[in-house]
């Protein structure tokens, strides 16, 4: 049997289940081949097949899947309904699967998860593996392998960034939002940049121990059913005492941070800026406001 | 004598101040950008040239602010360049030291600065919405066919202001519209669009800031007194509006370039000097870059705007 070769797209959720997926492909022995960092083309391309009123992360992700057509046999675009029992995602997760459909018609994984149906992670990767005609034993290994490298390289990420805390004086700001703005090269990169040119320590809020989430996520906001945005409020709440500030990051127009960015703007005791990132190239607004915001960091520390 | 000069250029205006050692104004100008910073500069250097005396005067610090601060910097050869949030904080609190709250509305853009101890906590920037900014104004004022600069005056007569939405610059405009042909007096609609002005920027960008006096009023809207009327009536309190309220940026920097430990020797004969600038789209990869590049008589002074090292033009 020839190598099937999966396509994933460098965007959404890539960013936060890449290390499961790749390696549960790898496993069955499949090609995987990436899109490349979001550049202009693939966020123009994107802008082109996309509605004028989805949101900046969505543009881009259209762009990625409009590379990888015809550079593989399968393109993953999950549908993600429900990851956490009585919680919701954003509806663009489990629009998505049928939106690729639908815009470029052409092989994609059917890859689904809704755990309010009862179809969890272990579902969607068995029924993932069978449509690509492997069999259920190697599936399950391959998954519960994947799933062991996941939480590895998970823990490591977050010791990494605990010694960064102890170690470093530096000045230190909490990099706040879903993985996908905060890795996208046109959204959380050029907020980076700026940032490592002015000599500051980088704390990301994905880089998070969900251990004590429940009870975290409460001090900011006990009634929010958003599972990601939870990840990033607990976080937040998490990291708050040993930064000195938190730039809050946004593609426009997202709905459920619009919701959730409120309850942290109004509870969070340290300084604190939100950053909502569009389509725009020009970044001379974006580099005026990450400036005026190290400089009041900066004059904090020297007053204490 | 020792002096420091600060730019600050902003979309509509271009300011520049020189001062001495201890902090006082030796030479000042406002002119338009009128959408050419280079020339801009080069006027303002012509004009603060004239207002000193340069045998006695030698500038040893340059600062830059505004939005083409990077530009100028570059252009004058600054040892300072700043955010403007920053240095109207510093000019600012340079006059006023008790200053708790900064309202900032230019041409482009408008901005609040909470200040606490003498130090900047919190600010705020319009994002994606320009509604109630001096382009704003003064695109009704020539609807209404009245001086920008008479707008302030004709608002305080009206003694009945018109409600006008001020949600968003298109429905202000098209509601701006239908209250003139209903037949509402100009000045009423005047002193409702200050009132609109005003409303948008506390809901905007002043939305969930605790707003403390003292308070002072700044950029060009400043000048514009039924604005400054109509925030008094909606914070409750005096609003100050410094005379020199629209040098208050270039005065910042001016004062950050004082403070700088590094040191320039300025020459007024640089606006003499062929400045060029010249935007190339690099090709090396798929990100196509714009690359800003900038020369002086012909040599390539400094180029930015790359995302990686294939565009840096610099370090070659």
């Amino acid at each position: 049997m020839n190598k099937i070769t999966i396509g994933i797209p460098k965007a959404l959720l890539y960013y936060k289940y890449k290390d499961l997926w790749i390696s549960f492909f790898e496993n069955l022995g499949c090609e995987i081949i990436i899109s490349p960092n979001t550049n202009k083309q693939i966020l123009e391309d994107g802008i082109k097949f996309s509605m004028d009123e989805s949101c900046l992360a969505m543009k881009i992700y259209m762009g990625h899947v409009y590379y990888l057509i015809d550079k593989c046999d399968y393109i993953l675009v999950p549908r993600l309904k429900c990851i956490k029992k009585h919680e919701k995602l954003c509806t663009n997760f489990s629009a998505l699967y049928d939106l690729i459909h639908n815009v470029f018609d052409k092989n994609l994984i059917h890859y689904n998860l809704d755990v309010d149906k009862k179809e969890d992670e272990l579902y969607a990767f068995t029924t993932m593996g069978l449509s690509l005609g492997f069999s259920y034993r190697k599936i399950i290994s391959a998954y519960k392998e994947a799933k062991e490298k996941e939480k590895l390289l998970n823990e490591r990420r977050i010791s990494k960034q605990k010694s960064l805390i102890a170690s470093s004086n530096k000045i230190k700001i909490l990099l706040a939002g879903h993985p996908y703005n905060l890795y996208d090269e046109y959204i959380g990169k050029q907020i980076e940049r700026i940032l490592e040119k002015s000599n500051i320590d980088i704390i990301y809020s994905d880089n998070y121990d969900q251990k004590y989430l429940e009870t975290e996520v409460k001090q900011i906001a006990p009634h929010n059913y958003w599972t990601y945005n939870k990840e990033i409020i607990a976080s937040i709440v998490h990291y708050q005492d040993v930064v000195d500030g938190i730039i809050l990051v946004t593609s426009f127009p997202c709905g459920p941070d619009s919701l959730s960015n409120e309850m942290i703007l109004r509870s969070v005791k340290i300084p604190i800026t939100n950053l909502v990132m569009d389509e725009a190239d020009a970044n001379t607004g974006l580099l005026t406001r990450v400036e005026s915001f190290i400089d009041i960091l900066e004059e904090r520390r020297k007053q204490k | 004598m020792n002096a420091y000069l600060g730019v600050d250029i902003g979309s509509i205006s271009t300011k520049g101040v020189i001062i001495d050692d201890s902090n006082h104004i030796l030479a000042s100008s406002y002119i338009w950008t009128q959408g050419n910073p280079m020339k801009a500069v080069k006027t303002l250097m012509h004009n603060l040239e004239k207002q000193i005396d340069k045998k006695k005067i030698h500038i040893i610090g340059v600062g830059t602010t505004g939005s083409a601060r990077k530009l100028i910097g570059t252009m004058l050869n600054a040892n300072v360049i700043k955010n403007e949030i920053t240095a109207h904080a510093v000019g600012t609190l340079s006059l006023y030291p008790n200053v708790k709250t900064i309202f900032e509305i230019g041409g482009q853009d408008s901005k609040i600065i909470l200040i606490e101890d003498g130090i900047v906590v919190d600010y705020a920037m319009n994002t994606l919405c320009a509604a109630g900014t001096g382009a704003f104004l003064s695109s009704q004022a020539s609807r209404l066919g009245v001086d920008v600069e008479d707008f302030g005056k004709i608002a305080l007569t009206s003694k009945n202001p018109t409600k006008i939405a001020a949600r968003c610059t298109v429905f202000a405009e098209s509601d701006l519209v239908h209250k003139v042909q209903m037949g509402y007096q100009k000045e009423d609609i005047i002193a409702g669009l200050c009132k609109s002005v005003v409303s948008n920027y506390l809901n905007n960008v002043g939305k969930g800031k605790k707003i403390k006096a003292p308070i002072i009023f700044q950029g060009g809207v400043s000048k514009n007194i039924g604005v400054k009327k109509a925030f008094e009536e909606e914070v409750g309190c005096e609003v100050i509006v410094d005379e020199n309220g629209h040098l208050m940026g270039a005065l910042g920097v001016a004062l950050l370039a004082k403070k700088s430990p590094i040191k320039t020797n300025f020459q007024f004969s640089i606006a003499d000097d062929n400045f060029e600038t010249k935007g190339i789209e690099c090709h090396k990869c798929s990100n196509h870059c714009e690359i800003i590049c900038v020369s002086r008589n012909k040599q390539l002074i400094d180029a930015w705007g790359n995302r990686c090292s294939n565009g840096d033009l610099m370090n070659r």
